[in-house]
């Protein structure tokens, strides 16, 4: 620092115009190269093509793209991953938010023992990766020692079906597993919109007589959709997402039948011949809807930490 | 809130009790805990019995697979699970990719922050608001292109610098660097801590000034010491999510001994080809979400206060 104080007006008006990007500089420098330069060299990738003979690359234009857009038209295997992908998204999300949004008004009751505990179990999936889930999922499925055919016999279930194998139940299993990891944010998120509420409503309601599914009917369902909205917009960024729990539990599988956006792309991209110029097309489409939803949402994030 | 806060616990609960979609509903009290802790049970079992699990005997997993507790504790299965992949390299890996994760995403952040927030300098909140867009940016869109530039670095280091230069060879796929590099900066972090940092008396900085005291000093000094807990809190975060990264370490490692403690549980399962022994299989589990486990008890709080505040996961 003595070298600044040291100088002239003029070299430190110099100094002090710089000096922001010096302390921005290795922020700048990692997310140019592993951020921003992917947007650009990503859409180059996906105009190219791989000659089968020799390796070398080829540009081809948009070819990678019509490829895509006639398996939409032929209900190709891009079809089914998109097809997957939407079905994945319609079991996880309203799953998902409304198991959170029962829970979180459960917990807002102040109870006066034990509510710390019930927390402590409710939140923790929230620190088990993925990896972990789909390992521990893939044991609970097993036909012939997991626990949750088991526990199906109980309630007349038997035989349970075959979740990772079975071309019907594979994507159910893997949304559950999911459901589950989430679900602890997901609670969180609802636990602090319930808790926002300001209690008046509550009180006002109270004197015109409103049972509990009344006020929560007509209180807290209401100004919670903020909440609702911003839980919407996370839950469909992340289940476009997914890929852990379906590289362990299913691989994609049984036949197409788990087959979604991001884990084709990774196929495509690193399993077999590499297809990076059509992985990176599919990669496109995908963040390009990801962006719209975050795009959406962004506004929303802004407002929240203004707020709190 | 903060008109309760100064009230006893006793009126604290009774109070909020009147106060919310709950009023008036006393009987509820013990309904309430029967239903949450069954819930709570529940959504915490898969973590449950795959611990008790691990503590079960072979011979007691296959006579009973589907009772809870062991019928005696042992741990053979972490025996077995330690001898037959190499754990320990897994979680030397893990710890060593995860703690530069953070160190480098903690220090990084602090100084985008610092400037950010204290700093005045052309085209600042353009570069805030470019920063804050790179969150939007998907991970699904640059990891072909990040998989590509990492595995492409020792060749171009060597044209760089010499085929010679043997320091080439640990920046590419299968080492440290490959596996941390593209997330040492957080623009989640630089986010977080810039909102604290400006919550921070601009006096503060204008007295260093005065007393003679430059930025580096002032930040090391003073910003960062008054931001423990929020540095702290992003932290844990950080590290959480870098434990749990799955898909560049999966994709950036091939060589077993660079594996990091995910990708060896995933191997684990998928190498043993004729029945899956599920009792060193949960033993691993266990040993992969210990470290993560014991964050969560230890900072629970934090990390909800964290979560409920941002919206983020990390």
């Amino acid at each position: 620092m003595n070298t600044t104080t040291n100088t002239t007006p003029i070299g430190r008006r110099i100094f002090s115009a710089i000096e922001g990007y010096i302390y921005l500089a290795p922020t700048l420098i990692i997310l140019g190269v592993f951020v921003f330069y992917p947007i650009i060299s990503s859409f180059n990738l996906s105009l190219t093509r791989v000659a089968p003979f020799g390796g070398a690359i080829r540009y081809v234009g948009l070819e990678n793209y019509q490829r895509l857009f006639t398996e939409i038209i032929e209900g190709g295997e891009y079809w089914n991953s998109l097809r997957v992908s939407f079905l994945f998204m319609l079991g996880t999300v309203p799953t998902g938010i409304g198991i959170s949004v029962l829970l979180a008004i459960a917990l807002s009751y102040p109870l006066k023992r034990l509510s710390w505990f019930h927390r402590l179990l409710i939140f923790v999936p929230i620190v088990i990766s993925s990896a972990v889930t789909g390992v521990l999922f893939r044991w609970l499925y097993n036909p012939a020692v997991g626990y949750i055919n088991h526990w199906l016999t109980y309630v007349g279930v038997d035989p349970g079906p075959n979740w990772l194998s079975s071309k019907d139940w594979a994507l159910t299993a893997v949304v559950l597993a999911v459901v589950w990891r989430q679900l602890g944010f997901n609670v969180i998120i609802a636990l602090a919109g319930v808790q926002n509420i300001d209690s008046t409503y509550y009180e006002a309601a109270k004197v015109d007589g409103a049972n509990l599914w009344h006020r929560i009917r007509h209180i807290t369902l209401p100004l919670l959709s903020p909440t609702l909205f911003f839980l919407m917009i996370i839950n469909v960024i992340n289940s476009l997402q997914t890929f852990g729990e379906i590289n362990i539990l299913t691989d994609g599988g049984p036949g197409q039948a788990t087959n979604t956006m991001v884990y084709a792309i990774y196929v495509d991209a690193f399993v077999g011949t590499p297809l990076r110029g059509y992985a990176s097309a599919q990669a496109y489409i995908l963040a390009l809807l990801i962006l719209f939803m975050s795009l959406v949402q962004f506004r929303g994030l802004g407002s929240r930490v203004h707020y709190s | 809130m903060s008109t309760i806060t100064d009230t006893k616990n006793q009126q604290e609960v009774s109070e909020s009790q009147t106060r919310s979609a709950w009023a008036n509903l006393r009987w509820s009290d013990i309904s309430l805990q029967v239903f949450l802790l069954t819930v709570g049970l529940i959504i915490a079992l898969p973590i449950i019995i795959a611990i008790f699990t691990s503590f079960k005997s072979v011979t007691d997993i296959n006579a009973n697979p589907y009772s809870i507790l062991p019928t005696e504790w042992t741990l053979e299965n972490y025996r077995t699970a330690w001898n037959s992949v190499p754990f320990g390299r897994y979680l030397v890996n893990s710890a060593i990719q995860s703690s530069v994760i953070v160190f480098f995403q903690i220090a990084f952040s602090i100084m985008a922050a610092f400037a950010f927030s204290f700093l005045e300098f052309p085209g600042r909140d353009k570069i805030f608001y470019l920063i804050l867009g790179s969150l939007m940016v998907p991970f699904q869109l640059t990891f072909i292109p990040n998989f590509i530039t990492v595995s492409e670095l020792p060749d171009q280091c060597m044209a760089l610098i010499g085929e010679s230069a043997t320091i080439c060879n640990s920046l590419g796929a299968n080492t440290y660097f490959g596996l941390t590099v593209p997330f040492l900066a957080s623009a989640f972090g630089v986010f977080l801590l810039r909102q604290f940092f400006l919550t921070l008396p601009k006096d503060l900085h204008d007295s260093a000034r005065i007393d003679g005291a430059g930025n580096f000093r002032f930040l090391w000094q003073i910003v960062v010491p008054l931001s423990k807990g929020s540095i702290s809190a992003f932290g844990i975060f950080a590290f959480l999510s870098a434990w749990s990264q799955y898909l560049w370490p999966l994709i950036i490692t091939n060589e077993q001994s660079m594996r990091t403690i995910q990708i060896g549980i995933r191997f684990f399962l998928f190498d043993q080809e004729r029945g899956v022994e599920w009792g060193p299989l949960m033993a691993g589990a266990v040993i992969v979400m210990l470290p993560t486990l014991i964050i969560f008890l230890v900072a629970q709080r934090q990390l909800v206060k964290g979560i409920a505040m941002t919206g983020l996961k990390g």
